[in-house]
């Protein structure tokens, strides 16, 4: 391809024990958006801090403008116009907004015989590169600490172009944006584009690979799968390219005998975000807790998972009342917890597989409180088959997994315990569409077969609506509506989540 | 090799020579070579280093140091720090004294008074981190003062003396041929070392360190576990007051200070990260061991204490670069 600005060739990269990418190739034109999708360690993360700098591959070759180039860090990248907007944000937060687009690179003037910084020139350039980028109502002079994620993505953006970026990395760009940051991230980079700037694009949502990119490479397992041009395509071929195989049936649920009320809570009461709350959960059902971001989902499972304590009102357990004012308190009595945030609840990253298994069973795997690795390791082996877990062992650290890995080394941490109910806060977010529906079908399987009363919140509807027996809303700390499987719709849940009137309370609860 | 069905590869069972060379390049490895290596150029410098005598005497001397090592490696695991072990140390002491002389408790039960409020000392720093949430550095920097200004206070600048004769068997006594006092530190590293690497507690501080929140949120308790082991720091610093007064047969206000820094050294020095996470209790003996034969060999070879401590600071960075060296290599692989 003679017009293709960036071009990688027979790329391998090997990690101990992992064969990352395997003559791999991937080629961007000047002026495109290229998404590159895969499922969480397919490569992609890889490919692109190859291209960053920050790996060196074992072999194969990089051609920027039809020179071959190597890059032996990040420094030689970005001097070379290449710069990436990561997730976990690389700016200042006490240092302004004009501070952090020209960190490293600050327009300077003589005084007093000493290179001194220029503030002017360097506020005038922060608010002349914003406004290149129809930003205009940043305040150049604000703390970055003081932006919401939205903003400070902005800034990020305007300092690689500070930089002269002629290809722009961005990974998941849009994984932690409201909906609002998230059209202004896209109006921005067709803007770039037009701009004739080029842009590697990594995301786990279809929908924005079809809105905003012209082309987009499969990655599989390490293997090239493909490139396409995104007018060319469908979605169900690239699912199909990522997992190697149709998702015929993406919400595998399975019809499941509804048992006894196995959990029940009662005008639970912990202000601002709990109010009030009463409902139930049987034996083999799955509840899916809907709502908007704030609405109180998270923070009424964590007052029932006892992290955030109950002011007033009861938890019942199969009948009984109990008290929960500590996480280890519902660990005993037979709930557990998959959080929302993977990386700082829900794994010791720096931990192996085996220690995260057993986290919440050392005294099942332990005799006098001697723990025996050996049936640690049973454990291990035991959840890696059980929930395909690609790992090299029970002995690797969890950090070395990828997203959807690791979310099931969390999920079988709790399914060690055997909980009578487990909540689950976004089971599936940040995690790729196999690994995804694999926690899916387990799911079912679990409430299916063992009778697990299953509490799941998402932010996404299909997910709610395709999981659920029954369907709870939250808005501003309580419940505001339910529906049966049968009843739920999109459009019902969608208007209870932000309906302004005040909720209707009274038939919540009534029915349980 | 890979297993055909999952595609996985399959972990074999590493052989006797393998075993062999992870065990060399652990940190632990690594610090027990450097230290053959001081050992052995010190005998060199001086014969009075590497002989039996000496080194018992040197194990005698390390005691105190030795033991309350063993639950700052269990702080500094979970991420915290005591900095009040040395005060605690004071306090113990000056009440070991003060109860037998000026209240006319009988020995033994001053004895146990004094330990008892070097515990009580630990658990009041336990408590007020865990139930108020005051940073450990600071809680323990704060009573670093208060309990040596009590200790002080109770004293009265008097130091209490003559002791029987059965009391100094710990300190300066010997059972089979070796100090007593070592006898203690053996067995306390032995049941702590094994408590730290094998069972549900040791477990628990390693995931408190690596991420507290993923630890609570995991269901273990990690405020009781927290208490329990500034408890038993403030307890461990009590029995080195014992031995303390035990071996130098008087009491003073002023012992123990700064012993916190030459703790806390050893423990690092040992391989324990200060943000918390890794360590074991054989390296941090190991730290404990080449900081005082350092110490001693170079004072035998006619070093001045100035220079000695140049030296020390030398080696604790070159060991810390070795290892660093090390185990960097050795993640690459």
């Amino acid at each position: 391809m003679s017009d293709a600005l960036l071009q990688l060739r027979g790329i391998d990269k090997h990690f101990p024990g992992v064969h990352a990418l395997k003559d791999a190739r991937f080629d961007v034109r000047r002026g495109e958006v290229h998404a590159l999708i895969g499922e969480n360690g397919a490569g992609k993360s890889t490919m692109i801090k190859i291209v960053s700098g920050v790996y060196q591959p074992d072999t194969g070759e990089i051609l920027l403008d039809g020179r071959r180039v190597e890059f032996s860090n990040p420094r030689e990248a970005h001097a070379a116009g290449i710069a990436t907007i990561y997730q976990e944000l690389g700016l200042y937060p006490e240092l302004s907004v004009a501070e952090n687009i020209f960190m490293g690179h600050a327009p300077t003037m003589k005084r007093f015989g000493l290179r001194a910084i220029d503030w002017e020139a360097m506020e005038q350039g922060a608010a002349a590169l914003l406004a290149e980028l129809n930003i205009h109502n940043l305040d150049v002079g604000a703390k970055v600490g003081t932006l919401n994620v939205g903003n400070r993505q902005r800034v990020e953006i305007a300092k690689a172009l500070s930089l002269d970026a002629q290809i722009l990395i961005m990974d998941e760009p849009t994984a932690a944006l409201t909906e609002s940051d998230v059209e202004q991230l896209f109006s921005i980079v067709r803007l770039l584009r037009e701009r004739g700037v080029s842009i590697i694009y990594i995301s786990h949502r279809l929908n924005e690979v079809f809105e905003l990119a012209d082309r987009v490479t499969v990655l599989r397992d390490g293997d090239y799968i493909g490139t396409q041009d995104v007018s060319a395509t469908s979605e169900g071929e690239l699912i199909s390219m990522m997992v190697g195989r149709t998702i015929e049936n993406l919400f595998p649920k399975q019809v499941a005998e509804i048992g006894d009320v196995v959990l029940e809570v009662r005008n639970l009461n912990r202000p601002p975000l709990t109010r009030d709350i009463s409902f139930s959960v049987r034996a083999g059902e799955i509840v899916g807790l809907a709502g908007l971001v704030g609405s109180g989902r998270s923070e009424t499972a964590q007052v029932i998972f006892g992290v955030l304590p109950a002011e007033s009102g009861e938890i019942l357990l199969n009948g009984q009342p109990v008290k929960i004012s500590r996480p280890s308190e519902a660990v005993d009595h037979g709930i557990g917890y998959v959080p929302e945030d993977r990386g700082h609840q829900g794994l010791i990253r720096e931990m192996t597989i085996r220690e995260n298994t057993s986290m919440a069973v050392l005294e099942l795997v332990s005799k006098n409180t001697f723990i025996s690795r050996a049936k640690e390791r049973v454990l291990a082996n035991h959840s890696i088959r059980q929930l395909s877990i690609r790992a090299t062992g029970p002995d690797q650290t969890a950090n070395k997994l990828s997203g959807g890995n690791q979310q099931k080394v969390v999920v079988s941490k709790w399914l060690a315990s055997s909980p009578k109910l487990l909540i689950m806060d976004e089971p599936t977010r940040g995690v790729d569409v196999g690994a995804k529906s694999e926690i899916h079908r387990l799911m079912s399987q679990l409430a299916a077969e063992q009778g697990l009363a299953i509490l799941m919140i998402s932010s996404e509807l299909p997910e709610i609506l395709g999981m659920s027996d029954r369907v709870l809303v939250m808005r501003e700390g309580r419940l505001v509506g339910e529906f049966t499987r049968e009843e739920a719709t999109q459009e019902l849940i969608a208007h209870a989540m932000m309906s302004a009137t005040p909720a209707v309370t009274s038939d919540v609860g009534a029915t349980l | 090799m890979t297993d055909k069905k999952t595609g996985q590869p399959i972990p074999r069972n590493p052989t006797l020579g393998e075993k062999l060379r992870h065990l060399l390049i652990s940190q632990e490895g690594v610090l027990f070579v450097i230290m053959l290596v001081s050992v052995l150029f010190l005998a060199t410098r001086t014969d009075k280093f590497l002989t039996v005598d000496n080194l018992l005497q040197q194990g005698r001397f390390m005691t105190e140091v030795g033991l309350i090592a063993i639950p700052m490696t269990y702080i500094i695991i979970t991420g915290g720090i005591d900095l009040s072990v040395g005060s605690i140390l004071g306090l113990t002491a000056i009440v070991l004294g003060w109860t037998w002389q000026e209240l006319g408790f009988p020995l033994e039960l001053a004895i146990v008074t004094g330990i008892l409020s070097g515990t009580l000392a630990g658990f009041v720093n336990g408590l007020f981190i865990v139930r108020v949430g005051v940073p450990p550095l600071i809680m323990t920097l704060a009573t670093l003062a208060l309990y040596r200004g009590l200790a002080e206070g109770i004293s009265e600048a008097r130091s209490a003396r003559g002791y029987p004769e059965w009391f100094f068997q710990l300190g300066q006594g010997e059972f089979l041929g070796i100090p007593t006092q070592l006898w203690l530190l053996i067995i306390a590293v032995i049941v702590f070392g094994i408590v730290l690497a094998r069972t549900r507690l040791g477990r628990a501080l390693y995931a408190i360190g690596n991420n507290e929140l993923g630890a609570r949120f995991s269901g273990l308790t990690v405020n009781r576990h927290l208490l329990f082991i500034y408890t038993f720091s403030g307890f461990m610093a009590g029995v080195a007051g014992y031995i303390f007064v035990s071996r130098v047969s008087t009491t003073r206000s002023d012992m123990g200070t700064g012993i916190e820094l030459d703790v806390i050294a050893a423990v690092v020095l040992g391989g324990t990260s200060i943000f918390g996470g890794t360590g074991s209790i054989p390296g941090t003996i190991i730290g404990v061991v080449l900081i005082q034969l350092l110490k001693n060999g170079l004072t035998l070879s006619g070093v001045t204490s100035d220079a000695t401590i140049v030296v020390i600071g030398s080696v604790l960075i070159f060991a810390i670069l070795v290892n660093n060296f090390i185990q960097s290599r050795r993640e690459e692989s």
